[in-house]
């Protein structure tokens, strides 16, 4: 019930909000936003205690890793979502606010699908939801982002489908034309018995199709373009969860090779695409010039250690990196809507135009200072903690050389951030006076974002060790 | 059976190597066409053979997709474009011959696949990959977003292929999606070249270099 309610409302709030007059625009999308977070949080929270839900015969199916990435999509989308509407004007409501809930009706339908058709078919879903979204601004440097990450990620995601036919194929091959063939839960009964070059050669389709939504290098091209030309509620809602649906439908295929092909295939693809990510990242974080695509670059690089502790694998590797990818979109999301309103302030995203903002913008300033702390992986903040955890894993798990090599690219991507967050915190300000962007009341939620980053670092609280034990116990 | 979705399947490449052979633009379009309507063909005589009477339904939602709507809205994005336009950057022989060998290529890769597989139709299943390699090399080389387009729903039309003849199609459900997801897809691109030529002019995609670094 409670998991067709949570499908339902943004799809029926983007219904309404394509038909509304403009002016109740921007209450609908408020309460649609609302609801969504409230009924993803109450999900998260049903499937954090030892039970599976589903409807629809099976069709949607929640369990303990699903229910994690719902909540965190409902908890980004709402943070998105209180920003939207400074960057919507009031006359045009359309289509922004309906694209908006689309897309993370989407994504929310990604994660709660036992079906891998279903999956695929909601992920590309996302691409043709958010596309507009990209270009919503309309300029030159808009349409080119908005172009390659229609085309990119259609190519992509095409691929993935190669994958899946391949998978449904070893299936329908070894157990003939059973009814739910195509049905993750079914696949990973069966895969013992499925064979493993088919499945290896499924997985090599599905790593790079699904891994371009997510944001891996070499297949990373669209990401840098669509984060910074995007308006900041679609860039936080892109990086802080879109990649991430990314990476959940690659772990789900994951489980399925690590029984039919034992798990040192998928562990050498992961551990290579995420040096190579965390690589090309932080080759252009050690020199930003735009702050955008800086916070975009980044994302590459925390998607690279996910996929490293992906690749470590074990207890600390998984429940690390299922950790890292909440830490991330938290830390990230609020990055990109603070970058909004430093762009609205400043009238650029070049680094070297920012100036000053500890006093220009004093509380704006402050937000961004703790969330880039917290994105650099500084204690007391929780990306710091799943860190350790992810290295940690790595020379657990005698893989110690691939550890060295992945924190060396952490450091040198620690430095360039912290050189782009001390010029522009920093210096003669252009403007003279302060201009404040920032009220009290709207700081709130970012500061509860923070909040809930500085939890997940120092005091975990009750119940989250036995969570992230649960989704790792899914994903063996 | 075999002979009959080998033949279509080889018609199918055929018609995709016209596609990198073809320069003007109205000749490409006429064998994405045939392509397609060998792929419905193929649907039909699987769903005939094998008694799978939905998947005459699906070659007809091909024959009216991919052979009459897609075109015509490829058609009127092509309205006003120069005559000979959006194939590889490179010379005509060259891409043959790549497509050529992407044909080999296909066969290399699947061989997991057809050594396992027991359904008649198990033969063609390279062929239909090979389709979806050369559109996803046209896709990659193509010069401007009508080559994009044209080259993407090439390969998407080999991956159709490729679905029908390893495992008769996919659930009905997912077919459904996918069709929808190539249609919207196509509606979205038709928008961009809008306003691209508003902005640029033209459609090539060399004018697109705002975002660098």
């Amino acid at each position: 019930m409670i998991l067709l309610a949570l499908l339902c409302i943004p799809l029926a709030g983007a219904g309404l909000l394509a038909m509304a007059p403009p002016r109740t625009a921007r209450a609908l999308h408020g309460v649609t936003a609302l609801l969504t977070a409230v009924t993803a949080v109450a999900l998260a929270a049903a499937v954090a205690r030892p039970v599976t839900v589903t409807a629809l015969d099976g069709l949607l199916r929640t369990d303990a890793l699903s229910g994690w990435l719902t909540g965190l999509i409902g908890l980004v989308a709402g943070l998105a979502a209180i920003e939207a509407p400074r960057y919507v004007a009031p006359a045009t409501p359309r289509p922004f606010y309906p694209l908006f809930h689309l897309f993370v009706f989407t994504m929310l339908l990604a994660v709660n699908t036992d079906d891998v058709g279903v999956l695929w078919v909601a992920v590309e879903g996302t691409t043709l939801a958010s596309m507009f979204l990209v270009n919503f601004e309309r300029t030159r440097a808009s349409l080119e982002a908005s172009y390659k990450y229609l085309l990119i990620c259609s190519v992509g995601i095409a691929l993935a489908f190669i994958g899946t036919v391949l998978m449904y194929f070893a299936d329908v091959q070894q157990f003939g034309d059973l009814p739910h063939a195509l049905r993750w839960t079914s696949l990973i009964d069966v895969a013992p018995a499925l064979p493993a070059r088919v499945i290896e050669l499924a997985f090599v389709f599905i790593v790079v199709g699904y891994g371009t939504k997510a944001g891996l290098a070499p297949m990373h091209t669209w990401l840098p373009d669509a984060h910074s030309e995007a308006p900041a509620p679609v860039s936080a809602l892109m990086s802080g969860v879109l990649l991430s649906v990314g990476v959940y439908a690659v772990v789900r295929f994951k489980a399925v090779v690590d029984v039919a092909a034992g798990p040192l295939f998928a562990q050498h693809i992961l551990l290579g695409l995420g040096l190579l990510s965390m690589a090309l990242a932080a080759a252009f974080l050690w020199t930003p010039t735009n702050y955008k695509r800086m916070l975009a670059y980044s994302s590459v690089e925390h998607i690279g250690i996910v996929c490293l502790g992906l690749g470590f694998g074990g207890r600390w590797g998984l429940t690390g990196a299922v950790l890292h990818i909440a830490n991330h979109a938290l830390a990230k999301s609020v990055l990109f809507l603070v970058a909004g309103r430093i762009r609205a302030a400043y009238g650029s995203t070049a680094i070297a135009d920012v100036r000053g903002l500890l006093a220009v913008m004093p509380r704006t300033g402050r937000v961004f200072l703790a969330a880039m702390l917290a994105l650099m992986g500084v204690p007391p903040f929780g990306l710091f903690v799943s860190e350790v955890m992810i290295f940690g894993a790595g020379f657990q798990a005698g893989l110690g050389s691939v550890a060295v090599v992945g924190l060396v690219l952490l450091v040198a991507a620690f430095g360039g951030l912290l050189r782009a967050l001390h010029l522009m915190l920093y210096g003669d300000a252009p403007v003279p006076r302060p201009i404040e962007g920032l009220g009290r009341s709207p700081a709130l939620p970012f500061a509860a974002a923070l909040l809930l980053l500085i939890l997940t670092g120092l005091v975990w609280p009750p119940g989250l060790a036995a969570t992230l034990d649960r989704i790792a116990q899914v994903l063996r | 059976m075999t002979a009959a979705t080998n033949l279509l399947a080889f018609l199918g490449l055929v018609a995709t190597l016209v596609v990198v052979w073809r320069q003007s633009w109205r000749g490409r379009l006429a064998s994405f066409v045939a392509q397609s309507v060998m792929l419905a063909a193929l649907a039909a005589v699987i769903g005939l053979l094998a008694r799978r009477p939905a998947l005459l339904l699906v070659a007809v939602l091909v024959v009216v997709f991919k052979a009459w709507l897609i075109p015509r809205i490829l058609a009127r994005i092509a309205a006003g474009m120069p005559r000979r336009s959006g194939g590889p950057g490179r010379s005509v022989g060259v891409s043959v011959l790549l497509a050529g060998a992407l044909v080999v290529a296909a066969y290399a890769v699947l061989l997991p696949v057809t050594r396992d597989a027991s359904l008649p139709t198990a033969g063609a299943v390279p062929l239909a990959f090979a389709m979806a390699l050369i559109g996803l090399y046209l896709c990659v080389t193509g010069r401007d977003a009508l080559g994009h387009i044209l080259g993407f729903l090439v390969f998407e039309n080999g991956i159709f292929g490729l679905a029908l003849l390893a495992t008769y199609g996919l659930p009905g459900l997912i077919e459904a999606g996918v069709f929808l997801d190539v249609l919207v897809l196509v509606l979205l691109m038709e928008g961009v070249v809008v306003q691209m030529r508003r902005e640029h002019d033209s459609v090539e995609v060399d004018r697109l270099r705002e975002l660098r670094g």
